[in-house]
């Protein structure tokens, strides 16, 4: 008895999602939610040099992706292969030591270096 | 002199020009390349495909071909000749293979100088939404005429000339994503390949430079355009953009929802996180409807106080409320009564008020717009049929006009355009290691990238589902020195269909786009 209520709810509760509108934005699945409120207490809305951390781990990804070889450093031929163009298209600032390959570390000190600069300005 | 009502809050980087010498490695500039779409005539296509919004759908025969045709509008006394391009392109992978043909709209003027004349992409949202509303409702050179808030205008709505067109300013291509429009994924991918926050925006950003490419624009001045969702893919698409080594100028993100994870609706029931973004947006509701006693004739004014009011006041009583159901002093509710109109017991049950709650109490046997709300159902009435007036109102208008437009571009298909398609159901919205997306660090990322990028958020004062304040909010964590600006008008989600606020916008967008493409 207690199922079968269960299974009515269920298909009711199913027939209302299929019927209501799309709203843009639209409600993430309730499962999504959860899994995000249980993260959100835990880790906060980024500010300052949390958020700069969460930004600079996007671009660590990006790095990575192009990093095929998993070498820790690209050249500019494959920076721009793997789909960071942005590198190759700074790649003789960025690559200080004239090294012909940069690490992440040296694109990460090449935006604080120009960070800097930009802000004395 | 007028009054403009509008929240202004802008803080432009100055862009150091030895800096921009030390690193002007973006690509030279043909200046020679004038965009030549002019002179032919007119061209008709009738594709064979049958798109599919399907999951699982996957199509194996793409073209490439397109509807072209010619029009003129004359903005500010000036004539603009322009072709219409509609069709699909091949979004390619960065081993050149096939991802998805995504199909779009271009306006694009003509004999203008590629090297200079900016180009713009616009993305609505859902997701699984089409960009037929930001193509059909807001800045192309033809717009669909609604009346709202006024429920009055009949179907089909007025198709009518835009003065307030963006086509004086910059070319502009609508884009619909992957299972929305007539936009489907190449076998052997799926739609469902490309049903996420990075999948979407990743071969989004493969369509825009399939785009370039193909039409000689990669140095053109390049702008994204998002709205609702679009607001959390373009940030996403305009970071893989620069990382790719294409630079953009400028991101107008319209209705924003920058943070999932802030927005104390857009889950549904009752909300877990304070809802002190949205109160300023309540009280826009309550003024308009005069049941606000507190507010006064000067909008602006009253919502600097609703601002203040809700970060310093209500914000840490919604946090208290939602904690353990600690309700403040009667002169806090009281204060919200009078800010909002809302009864004082519907304040007692809900401190943390969702939209849902606010839009159905607000006033007596009445549905408030979700995306408008000044639009108002009587229940049970035929515009209450889906629970949103401004939607129910306009969006069957939008529907027929983008089924008539299209075989009037040249292009002609079998299969029905899909305004929206079930995407959300399946959609992977985890990004940056979050369950629920946010894109404050892809702007920061974006920004780090190319600090001459300008970014404007515009919205609507009335807008019920990504209320501004609360955009406010997210784009704070940018920090003070961000090179963005906030405009906020009369008006909900899609606020363009607002007759007094659009020549506003078109104003403020004309204004950005000068100033994001004369800084460098």
């Amino acid at each position: 008895m207690r199922t079968a209520l269960l299974v009515c709810l269920l298909a009711l509760a199913a027939t209302t999602v299929a019927a209501a509108p799309l709203r843009d934005p639209a409600q993430p699945p309730s499962a999504v939610q959860r899994a995000a409120q249980a993260q959100n207490r835990v880790h906060p809305a980024s500010v300052g040099a949390t958020l700069d951390a969460e930004a600079l781990a996007h671009l660590r990804a990006s790095f990575d992706a192009a990093d095929t070889a998993h070498r820790g450093t690209l050249s500019r031929a494959e920076a721009q292969a793997g789909g960071f163009g942005w590198i190759a298209n700074h790649f003789d600032a960025i690559d200080t030591a004239r090294a012909g390959r940069v690490s992440f570390d040296d694109v990460r000190r090449y935006l604080k270096s120009r960070d800097a600069s930009a802000t004395t300005h | 002199m007028v009054t403009i009502r509008s929240v202004l809050r802008s803080a432009r980087l100055a862009a150091p020009a030895a800096l921009l010498a030390v690193v002007a490695a973006c690509g030279g500039s043909d200046d020679n390349n004038n965009i030549d779409n002019s002179g032919g005539g007119n061209t008709s296509f009738v594709d064979g495909n049958h798109y599919s919004a399907a999951a699982g759908a996957s199509l194996t025969t793409p073209n490439e071909a397109t509807g072209v045709t010619h029009g003129s509008l004359t903005l500010g006394g000036t004539a603009v000749a322009y072709t219409t391009t509609a069709g699909h392109l091949t979004a390619l992978d960065g081993n050149q293979a096939a991802e998805a043909s995504i199909f779009y709209v271009a306006y694009t003027a003509d004999g203008a100088s590629a090297a200079t004349r900016p180009v713009t992409f616009f993305f609505n949202g859902g997701p699984g939404s089409a960009t037929a509303w930001l193509h059909l409702g807001s800045f192309a050179p033809k717009r669909l005429s609604t009346g709202i808030p006024s429920t009055t205008q009949g179907t089909p709505f007025p198709y009518v000339d835009n003065t307030e067109s963006l086509i004086d300013t910059s070319d502009l291509v609508f884009v619909d994503a992957v299972g929305t429009g007539l936009s489907q994924a190449i076998a052997p991918h799926t739609n469902q390949d490309f049903w996420g926050v990075d999948q979407d925006a990743a071969v989004l950003r493969d369509f825009i430079a399939r785009w370039l490419t193909v039409n000689g624009r990669t140095a053109s001045p390049l702008f994204v355009f998002g709205e609702s969702y679009g607001t959390t893919r373009v940030p996403v698409l305009v970071r893989l953009l620069e990382t790719a080594g294409q630079r953009v100028h400028g991101v107008v993100e319209l209705s924003s929802i920058v943070d999932y994870n802030s927005n104390c609706s857009v889950n549904g029931g009752k909300p877990t996180v304070n809802c002190a973004g949205f109160l300023p947006s309540y009280a826009a509701v309550g003024d308009w409807w005069h049941v606000a006693s507190g507010g006064t004739s000067d909008l602006d004014a009253d919502l600097a106080a609703v601002r203040s009011y809700a970060d310093a006041t209500y914000k840490p009583d919604a946090d208290a409320w939602l904690a353990d159901g600690t309700l403040p002093p009667a002169s806090h509710i009281s204060a919200l009564v009078a800010f909002t109109g809302l009864g004082a017991s519907t304040w007692q049950q809900q401190f943390d008020m969702d939209f849902d709650t606010f839009r159905h109490r607000l006033i007596a046997n009445t549905t408030l717009g979700v995306y408008d709300g000044r639009m108002s159902a009587l229940l049970g009435t035929p515009l209450d049929a889906d629970d949103d007036p401004s939607n129910t109102f306009v969006a069957p208008g939008f529907q027929s006009e983008i089924r008539t437009l299209l075989p009037q571009l040249g292009y002609t298909n079998p299969t029905t355009y899909v305004m929206s398609s079930n995407a959300i159901a399946t959609w992977d919205f985890s990004h940056g290691g979050r369950a629920l997306p946010d894109v404050v660090p892809d702007l920061s990322a974006a920004l780090a990238l190319d600090p001459q990028i300008k970014i404007l958020f515009l919205g609507g004062e009335h807008d019920l589902i990504t209320p501004f304040h609360q955009t406010e909010l997210d784009v704070a964590r940018l920090g003070a020195g961000a090179p963005v600006a906030l405009h906020f008008h009369p008006g909900g989600h899609m606020t363009y269909l607002d007759d007094g606020s659009r020549p506003l916008m078109k104003a403020e967008l004309a204004a950005f786009y000068a100033s994001a493409t004369g800084a460098r």
